[in-house]
């Protein structure tokens, strides 16, 4: 587990970072409906979202669920109050991977995988889950 | 013939041939030269959107700043290198972010000339070519193909910085399916995510989010999908278990060949799982 600051001084990293307003959203879920991870993603972005108005950041960051978004941009495109959480889950991201934690570790990656795998994939992986 | 200034990106160097040979061949017959820019490098394959890390930016800036000095236009096939590069572009033309984008122009040793615009080549046969000229080269139409065009997140989204399409029902490859003759079908997930590079560490999401795309063009009576990225390319068609009645996942520049008459050896068809060629001869394409 990677310890932090207090809640509120994340917060004010992660707003900082994302360059979002977490107070804006509303909690109308439409984030969440329409994420196609969402099924796979714990906390969803609105619960997420709500983790942070109610101070509990460090949940957020030790969640599995920032490691989840594709960054496939719906949840941003569709909402009503203009809020990216595809920003906000890089930002949670960002905060971690700067403690010097890896989520995935190339040396993981399998011989027949390398082979395969388009190369845009691995850059993309590493970038924003390795240190 | 008009010439443009190209950035390939490493994944159309080796995995995704395919969408690359058939492009610069199938340009040449519509009337365009893809001119491929010297000494580029990666663009970084995803875009950071953290606030401060510029670092993260330099790449795609030492890119354009390279393409400024060729021209002022610069064209893309791959979807996540299109992302990036134009997303990049639009940080730096942004109003009020004029001292960031100085510093980003200080990092790198090439001269900045001028503002590139980022050109999808999808873009360049709807706004540079025109369907019209498209559709004159297009000697061997795709009659009756029934095709689910697949856009995926990079191409359309954001919307302010890509400014390329609508993000939740995009049009310009179903426009230039139906221009080759083919008839683009009703597809509900055409802009949905495949778990992109998701398929590194978790493979499983990735396969479950490609599988429903796959079941929904396949519910609405497509008989093959097409895509613009190496990426979608690959989770669609390589996650997936083959069966006999499975769709074929072509690169658009695949079927633009076919339509402009490129031969069999040229259209890359190795790449793709199950019997592509076999398919295309069995709607009366090759």
């Amino acid at each position: 587990m990677t310890t932090f600051h207090s809640s509120s001084e994340l917060l004010e990293q992660i707003e900082a970072l994302s360059g979002q307003d977490i107070s804006d959203c509303y909690q109308c879920g439409c984030c969440t409906s329409g994420c196609p991870i969402g099924e796979a993603m714990d906390p969803p972005p609105s619960k997420a979202i709500r983790l942070l108005q109610l101070g509990r950041a460090n949940e957020l960051l030790d969640s599995e669920g920032i490691w989840m978004c594709a960054s496939c941009l719906v949840c941003g495109t569709r909402c009503p109050r203009a809020v990216d959480y595809a920003r906000i889950a890089e930002a949670c991201r960002a905060l971690v991977l700067r403690s010097r934690e890896s989520k995935v570790d190339p040396d993981t990656v399998t011989a027949p995988e390398l082979e395969e795998i388009p190369q845009q994939a691995f850059i993309a992986a590493f970038r924003k889950s390795s240190v | 013939m008009t010439k443009y200034a190209y950035y390939p990106g490493c994944t159309l160097y080796t995995k995704a041939r395919s969408l690359d040979i058939c492009a610069r061949k199938a340009a040449e017959k519509v009337g365009f030269e893809l001119a491929e820019m010297p000494s580029w490098n990666c663009c970084g394959a995803i875009y950071n959107a953290t606030s401060d890390d510029l670092a993260a930016q330099v790449g795609p800036v030492r890119n354009l700043a390279k393409a400024s000095q060729i021209g002022d236009k610069l064209v893309t096939l791959c979807a996540a290198c299109h992302n990036v590069l134009k997303r990049v572009q639009d940080r730096l033309d942004q109003p009020g972010n004029e001292v960031e984008s100085e510093r980003l122009k200080t990092f790198v040793d090439e001269k900045y000339e001028r503002p590139v615009k980022v050109l999808h080549y999808l873009e360049v046969l709807k706004n540079e070519v025109g369907w019209d000229k498209v559709k004159a080269k297009a000697t061997k139409p795709l009659a009756g193909l029934k095709v689910a065009s697949y856009y995926g997140c990079l191409m359309v989204r954001p919307r302010e910085a890509l400014s390329f399409d609508d993000p939740e029902n995009p049009q310009v490859m179903d426009d230039l399916m139906r221009v080759l003759g083919a008839e683009p079908t009703r597809f509900d997930f055409k802009a949905e995510c495949c778990g992109g590079y998701l398929v590194v560490n978790r493979r499983d999401v990735a396969k479950a989010a490609s599988q429903k795309i796959l079941d929904n063009a396949k519910a609405w009576g497509a008989e093959a999908i097409v895509t613009t990225c190496p990426l979608c390319q690959y989770n669609l068609d390589k996650l997936r278990v083959m069966t006999d009645g499975a769709l074929p996942v072509f690169y658009f520049t695949q079927l633009l060949g076919v339509a402009v008459g490129l031969g069999q050896d040229e259209l890359g068809l190795g790449h793709n799982s199950g019997d592509p060629a076999g398919f295309l001869k069995s709607k009366g394409l090759l």
